[in-house]
């Protein structure tokens, strides 16, 4: 018997809550925003499909395609607020976009951005909710009209006896539902109605939220692969800008202590007339400049110091090393990220070092330049004998390997013969991260 | 010679400058960055300035940029670059006026004090300082000119274009002067370079072949 009072109890209060009035809330908010959001996408999205389809309207239609997908973005947005406002709850909104560079590259990022379709996605599903949202809010809003039904026939039928007039409707939120009350009775059955339609009506609103929240959660947040890219995109410029941290350390003090070391082992030399004293700073001297030597190789591989001024002086620095002669062209109208940057570098020397050592060029050419416009092309050109092949374990598997890490990509072309040219293909930065 | 020293490490800063103040020189400023070197050599014209390539704030090339801009605007000041790199492309750049008066050393060469401080005069004097590493690097350069020399040839030419004077070249490959004199006249013929007499403008013609 306890138990039955407990749930009627708590059945009967949850009207009067104020999780219910954010419930309600966010229903009646859902139910507009959902219909009239999946009203708009479709009618701009459908067409847009069948227009682009056709040769002519292609341009128009993607472009169009792009609107419902924006669109369906800011609706994400608000979709994303209202819950937080009823409920507290935050869905993490996905990456903010980025737009490519260029017009072709402005629409490419368009059509291919995720986390809209997922919106555009939601926009659909959304929608049978909102009609459920919507059917919960009328289920209430029927309920409270029932409810004060006595009180209605107690203030305005109390007519004379003989009056005729016509009887009150009551009416229920399901097909056919509603009846005539002709008696005061009646009324108070269709209250006792009205108090099951708020209820079940506050109650159903309350597991719709529950069940739009995790859709949401599904379709709104940040999707797996996003997150993915985001935190990939973070660990890769983290360990960009940790080898350079390790750089500067190097320079600013092993470095400068051993030159220190050095200048002073100097200064004693010049006063000492002693032979044997002479010899051992000679000795030590000499050691202290290998050390230097074995630093600044270390550190040149860790990151070259001309990187810092991009990377046209970095290459002009390397190509100035090649035993076989190399020119170098660098064509980006701006810098890549510093990772990106070192990756190029890196392949640059690799894919140079192998040219040296298999093919027996005349001549080396280096060229990055961007084909696309989010990203960048790195070409090594040698005049040599040909026939390099990944598969044969020349360093250019582990090269394209290197690349996979930013969904960069190698193409080898090496006819037996010659010539060689090894492109490597990058994203100007690595996709997915915020800079 | 009177000497302004720009680097951002304390520890060589002040050995700089007991060392050169140990040998005579007069250090009138030790700064540690290239806003404050550019206002020392407005403010006392020196000699020679010392300067560290990378340094505060962006800690890329800005002593590098700031030699350039000395170099232009005051046109007896030579100026020494000092650094833990040789990058090639940076010589390039130094070298690109043509005028003399620059170096370019790493910071290990101090170890030689006599050696540096030479190297030092030759700067304040409009000849040139440059590295051993930058002329090996500038040498590996496919050429056939280069590779008409004999190894001795080359090693003059190595010295020669460090910047060093014949009888500098004489005293460091233990030959005579006039041993000096022949081996050069040879390479100016092998690479078909304009016999030059002045010692400063034999080394420009060569670093000009080696550049081009």
């Amino acid at each position: 018997m306890d138990g039955i009072w407990r749930v009627t109890a708590t059945l009967l209060r949850a009207p009067f809550t104020r999780r219910a009035r954010q419930d309600l809330g966010f229903c009646l908010i859902g139910a507009i925003t959902g219909a009239a959001g999946f009203i708009v996408v479709t009618v701009v999205l459908v067409p847009a499909l069948v227009i682009s389809v056709s040769i002519v309207g292609t341009v128009v239609g993607l472009l169009l395609v792009v609107a419902a997908i924006g669109i369906a973005r800011l609706l994400a947005a608000l979709h994303r607020r209202a819950l937080r406002l009823a409920t507290g709850e935050r869905v993490t909104a996905p990456a903010p976009f980025r737009p490519g560079a260029g017009l072709l590259g402005r629409l490419d990022q368009r059509l291919r951005d995720r986390d809209g379709w997922r919106a555009v996605g939601y926009t659909g599903v959304k929608l049978p909710l909102a009609v459920a949202e919507g059917y919960a809010i009328t289920a209430v809003g029927i309920g409270l009209v029932d409810f004060v039904y006595p009180l209605v026939w107690l203030l305005f039928r109390n007519h004379s006896a003989g009056t005729r007039l016509g009887p009150l409707i009551a009416v229920a939120p399901a097909p056919g539902g509603h009846w005539a009350i002709e008696t005061l009775p009646g009324t108070l059955a269709a209250s006792l109605a009205g108090v099951i339609c708020v209820v079940a009506g506050v109650w159903l609103a309350r597991m719709l939220i529950a069940v739009d929240a995790r859709v949401m959660r599904f379709m709104l947040g940040p999707s797996r692969v996003s997150e993915l890219e985001r935190t990939r995109a973070i660990a890769v410029e983290d360990a960009a800008a940790a080898l350079r941290r390790v750089e500067r350390d190097l320079h600013d003090g092993a470095q400068v202590r051993l030159a220190a070391v050095a200048m002073n082992l100097g200064m004693a030399q010049e006063r000492t007339g002693d032979e044997t004293l002479r010899d051992l700073l000679d000795a030590a001297q000499s050691g202290v400049s290998g050390a230097l030597a074995d630093l600044r190789r270390i550190a040149r591989g860790i990151h070259p110091p001309a990187l810092d001024s991009g990377l046209a002086d970095a290459l002009a620095s390397l190509a100035a090393t090649s035993p076989i002669p190399a020119q170098v062209r660098v064509e980006l109208p701006q810098r890549p990220s510093q990772a990106i940057e070192t990756m190029a570098y890196f392949c640059v020397a690799e894919l140079l070092a192998n040219a040296i050592k298999h093919s027996s060029a005349n001549s080396i050419e280096i060229i990055i330049d961007k084909e696309r416009p989010e990203s960048l092309r790195v070409r090594v050109t040698d005049d040599g004998t040909g026939g390099a092949e990944p598969a044969r374990g020349t360093g250019l598997a582990g090269l394209a390997q290197r690349a996979s890490t930013v969904d960069g990509k190698l193409h080898v072309s090496s006819p037996p013969g010659g010539p060689t040219t090894v492109a490597v293909e990058l994203p100007m930065r690595v996709r997915g991260g915020g800079i | 010679m009177r000497v302004v020293i720009a680097e951002d490490a304390a520890v060589l800063r002040e050995g700089l400058a007991r060392l050169l103040g140990d040998r005579g020189h007069e250090v009138c400023a030790a700064v540690a960055d290239a806003e404050a070197l550019r206002a020392a050599v407005a403010g006392h014209a020196p000699d020679v300035v010392i300067a560290d390539i990378r340094m505060p704030p962006t800690h890329t090339d800005e002593g590098l940029r700031a030699a350039l801009a000395i170099r232009r605007d005051f046109p007896s000041t030579g100026v020494l670059l000092f650094s833990q790199y040789i990058e090639t492309r940076y010589t390039s750049r130094l070298l690109q006026a043509g005028t003399g008066g620059v170096g370019y050393l790493l910071k290990d060469r101090v170890g030689n004090v006599a050696d540096f401080v030479s190297a030092l005069e030759r700067v304040a004097a409009g000849g040139t300082a440059l590295d051993p590493e930058v002329i090996s690097e500038l040498l590996r350069r496919p050429d056939p000119g280069l590779a008409s020399l004999t190894p001795r040839e080359r090693e003059v030419l190595a010295l020669m274009a460090e910047g060093r004077s014949n009888s500098g070249i004489a005293g460091k490959l233990v030959m005579s002067e006039g041993a000096v004199e022949k081996h050069i006249a040879s390479i100016f013929g092998k690479l078909s370079l304009e016999a030059e007499s002045a010692d400063n403008r034999r080394v420009l013609a060569v670093l000009r072949y080696l550049r081009a």
